[in-house]
């Protein structure tokens, strides 16, 4: 072919590709060989370039390193977040095992949780010497019956314990008559009626000044649940202004029949007053719930052990 | 048949519109994107072969049949139209 072509002169070459060119389907597959020469001499050109800037570093230079993308996608699952950290608070090399309770407690509420579990800090030690002193108090009015593995010694102080418990419970109650919820406190009923800043709490056995004095520092209204009276400043939100100018009539008149009929119901209740609404209630007996709740983890965590 | 092609293409270089096609191709095939995406399969050659060493006759064999595939229709059809009319056009001359 390329003899022919080579042998062929300029003039010779023209007239030959006229008379070819007179053939539609010639000159059609003529198209397609020369682009497709055409196209490969660009494709070889570019090749080169890429060839000569990778073989001279040019390409690095000029592009640089390939970021890694992986590095910045945003993660889609469940599971995590947008940078792919776990969202689950807790893990597990965080718990510790409460020593007290054994219930697995993460690190950064173990300090807490061992304050009101074994009863350190202020209001700790209180609920949890009266959670102590409840579970105590009941060997010990059945104490003839006790099995004999109980060691005297430890009764004789536990009892020591058990009175300065109830010496202290009782301070509490003259404070704050509203943290009295245990039974235990009932022991104390006749001492503590005839406690008169105690016993004013019922209105009835204040006199006009004490009332007074009272009504200046407290709310006071009485519950109609408890039965008791409101402890709280006399700006107190859960009662009403309307509430309070009531009960402030009503006590301050000597000898009402609602103040008479109130104080009874109080001592009828036969606990010492107790002058919190129900939400202090709720919330005390919510906490002994919490305390008893470890006894029954330790069956379980037992449970298995004796299975084997 | 391949005389015909040859005849064409000759006469094709001798007038320097055959530089002028491949002027026009090559302008078409950057704008498109294509010589990106062309680099693109060089740098997974490079990378596939990143042990041993890198020859252009490699890329040549193992780039030029995906690159072919890539060339967007219309430019081709362009271009291919366009050599075509020139060749009938030549004729009438």
């Amino acid at each position: 072919m390329n003899p022919i072509a080579s042998e062929l002169s300029m003039n010779d070459l023209n007239n030959k590709f006229f008379e070819i060119m007179q053939d539609e389907g010639v000159a059609e597959e003529a198209t397609n060989f020369i682009y497709e020469s055409v196209f490969d001499d660009v494709t070889v050109g570019f090749l080169f370039e890429f060839h000569h800037g990778l073989k001279t570093g040019l390409t690095e230079l000029i592009e640089g390193e390939k970021e890694e993308e992986d590095v910045y996608k945003i993660v889609n699952s469940p599971e995590c977040d947008v940078f792919g950290f776990s969202i689950l608070k807790k893990t597990p090399d965080s718990n510790c095992s409460c020593p007290n309770c054994e219930r697995p407690v993460s690190a950064t509420r173990f300090a807490p949780h061992l304050e009101k579990c074994m009863g350190m800090g202020r209001n700790s030690s209180r609920i949890a010497s009266r959670r102590i002193a409840s579970n105590s108090r009941e060997p010990t009015s059945y104490a003839g019956l006790l099995s004999d593995d109980e060691d005297d010694a430890d009764w004789a102080g536990g009892s020591l314990q058990n009175e300065r418990r109830k010496r202290r419970i009782k301070n509490n109650n003259n404070r704050k008559p509203n943290k009295l919820h245990n039974g235990n406190s009932r022991n104390n009923n006749g001492n503590s009626n005839s406690d008169a800043n105690d016993g004013g709490a019922t209105y009835e056995t204040m006199t006009a000044n004490e009332k007074k004095n009272l009504l200046l520092q407290i709310c006071g209204v009485v519950s109609e649940h408890t039965k008791k009276l409101c402890t709280r400043s006399t700006r107190c939100p859960q009662h009403t202004e309307d509430q309070r100018r009531a009960l402030r009539n009503s006590v301050l008149e000597p000898s009402t029949p609602e103040s008479a009929s109130m104080g009874a119901a109080a001592d009828e209740a036969g606990s010492p007053p107790d002058s919190s609404p129900s939400s202090s209630c709720s919330s005390s007996s919510r906490k002994r719930d919490r305390h008893k709740a470890p006894p029954k983890i330790n069956k379980r965590n037992k449970e298995p052990a004796n299975r084997d | 048949m391949t005389v015909n092609n040859t005849i064409a293409h000759q006469r094709l270089i001798l007038s320097g519109d055959r530089e002028r096609f491949k002027e026009l191709l090559r302008r078409r095939l950057i704008e498109c994107g294509w010589r990106d995406q062309v680099r693109m399969l060089c740098r997974d050659v490079v990378k596939e072969n990143e042990s041993n060493q890198v020859t252009f006759d490699m890329l040549v064999t193992r780039v030029t049949p995906r690159a072919r595939a890539l060339v967007p229709d219309t430019v081709k059809k362009e271009l291919l139209q366009k050599i075509k009319t020139h060749l009938l056009t030549q004729k009438d001359q």
